[in-house]
């Protein structure tokens, strides 16, 4: 380091040839990464819907998500169907944010149980078939704060939109052998079969089928966990289209 | 061009006599964090080996020509541009492990391995010696993250890279695993245990009283 590098002029071009170089390498990585990186992002959300569906992956995740799981887009206050949004367009964690197409819970004097503060005005819902074309499940995206930040998941609800088929989260920061016990499937299998609206409970819920065990050891995010669940199965939420599956909307 | 045998100090030297966790105690912090899954730690221990050996490559590289002035800014920015790339790459090719470990991969920013190798080591020797003493740190670093991810793993959870190994309690079999070590306080210990049997075994390692 001699002392002909310590002009200001010299400090200045070496700076800003460095800041140029990195800047370059960077944005290289980045746009070219980006493809894969988004694939991977809805293949990780398809594979978390077929694993909610209950649906064995034969070959790849996205052929297997076309062939048996139909998207559509529900209008969250009617609980219609919305022909015109593009159900791919929807990223569960940022389209909350779009102020064109969602709103804050507080503007409208909703009760914010799940502690999600926005949500979307519409939302996908993703319908499995059985081989008749029937319906199997309806499976909805949820997501509510649990105890350290919002986990992201799926219910899947049986065709008569009561029964739960199962319930999947597939992004939290709960602790994790405590709250993060929630992607156990020791304590997932335990929703099954259970009809809305369900309470998490502490002790013994077997035989009662709207209560279930909570987590020993996570109450608050076996709380946050049945929040979640009340809340967009709620009138707020799926309520609307929940209730329009019952009269058999589907069929 | 250094001889082998010096070669060979720098490459070696790290994991057990020098190492950056166990006598320097840098880089504790991402050693607490993702080490409560064996895979977690072996992803980690790669991006960082890469970090550390291309940062110093880079630094070395060019260090004639950094102001003394603003070296500190240079390294930095050298150091999180491979962060980025680690960081897109990882996001690319290996999803699932990116989401877990994202807040970690780019908090090696700031991990003092990175900086303390650029500063000490870099700054002062060729591009070649210092990519092996890179490579060498990342070594080091590596054999405390798979040690204390090994035990917490097998321990904390029965499994190892995922797989079951002790059959649990709540799965039918025998183990009750200690919840303890899934939780990052555990891994004080362990890395505390680490060091003792480090410095048991060599001698010159155990610090002068005051």
């Amino acid at each position: 380091m001699s002392s002909k590098n310590e002009s200001i002029g010299k400090t200045l071009a070496v700076v800003v040839a460095l800041c140029l170089v990195c800047a370059i390498i960077v944005s290289f990585a980045s746009v070219q990464l980006r493809p894969l990186q988004q694939a991977n992002k809805t293949q990780d959300i398809q594979k978390n819907i077929l694993a909610a569906a209950e649906i064995e992956n034969s070959g790849s995740v996205s052929d297997t998500f076309n062939a048996k799981i139909e998207s559509r887009v529900v209008d969250m206050n009617t609980g219609d169907f919305v022909k015109d949004v593009d159900p791919t367009s929807f990223d569960f964690e940022q389209t909350k944010f779009d102020p064109k197409r969602s709103f804050a819970l507080k503007d409208k004097g909703i009760k914010d149980t799940a502690g999600i503060q926005r949500m979307t005005k519409n939302s996908p819902v993703y319908i499995s078939k059985k081989a008749d074309g029937s319906t199997d499940a309806i499976i909805l995206p949820i997501q509510g704060y649990g105890l350290w930040g919002i986990m992201y998941g799926f219910l899947a609800l049986e065709s008569d939109g009561e029964t739960v088929k199962n319930i999947i989260f597939y992004k939290h920061q709960e602790t994790p052998g405590l709250g993060g016990e929630i992607q156990n499937p020791q304590w997932t299998s335990k929703w099954e079969g259970k009809e809305l609206p369900i309470d998490v409970v502490k002790g013994n819920a077997s035989g009662n089928e709207h209560k279930v065990d909570g987590i020993s050891g996570a109450t608050l995010t076996s709380n946050g966990v049945e929040h979640t669940v009340d809340f967009w199965t709620g009138k707020n939420g799926f309520g609307p289209f929940l209730a329009k599956v019952r009269k058999g909307a589907l069929n | 061009m250094a001889d082998t045998k010096e070669m060979k100090a720098v490459l070696f030297g790290p994991v057990l006599a020098n190492n950056p966790i166990a006598l320097q105690v840098l880089g504790i912090c991402s050693a607490l964090a993702v080490t409560s899954s064996l895979k977690n730690a072996l992803i980690m221990s790669i991006a960082l080996t890469l970090v550390t050996a291309f940062s110093s490559f880079f630094i070395s590289l060019i260090r004639n020509q950094i102001p003394s002035s603003v070296r500190i800014i240079v390294q930095m920015t050298i150091i999180a541009s491979l962060v980025i790339v680690v960081d897109q790459v990882l996001q690319a090719f290996s999803y699932a492990t990116a989401k877990e470990l994202s807040v970690f991969v780019g908090l090696i920013i700031t991990n003092c391995i990175v900086m303390g190798r650029a500063e000490a080591y870099a700054m002062k020797s060729p591009p070649v010696m210092s990519f092996l003493d890179g490579i060498g740190n990342g070594l080091g670093y590596s054999v405390v993250l798979l040690t204390v991810g090994f035990i917490r793993e097998l321990f904390g959870k029965g499994t190892l890279f995922g797989v079951d190994i002790i059959p649990l309690v709540q799965d039918g079999g025998w183990y009750q695993p200690m919840g303890l070590l899934i939780l990052p306080p555990s891994a004080f210990f362990i890395i505390g245990l680490f060091i003792w049997v480090l410095r048991t075994y060599k001698k010159d390692q155990v610090e002068a009283k005051a």
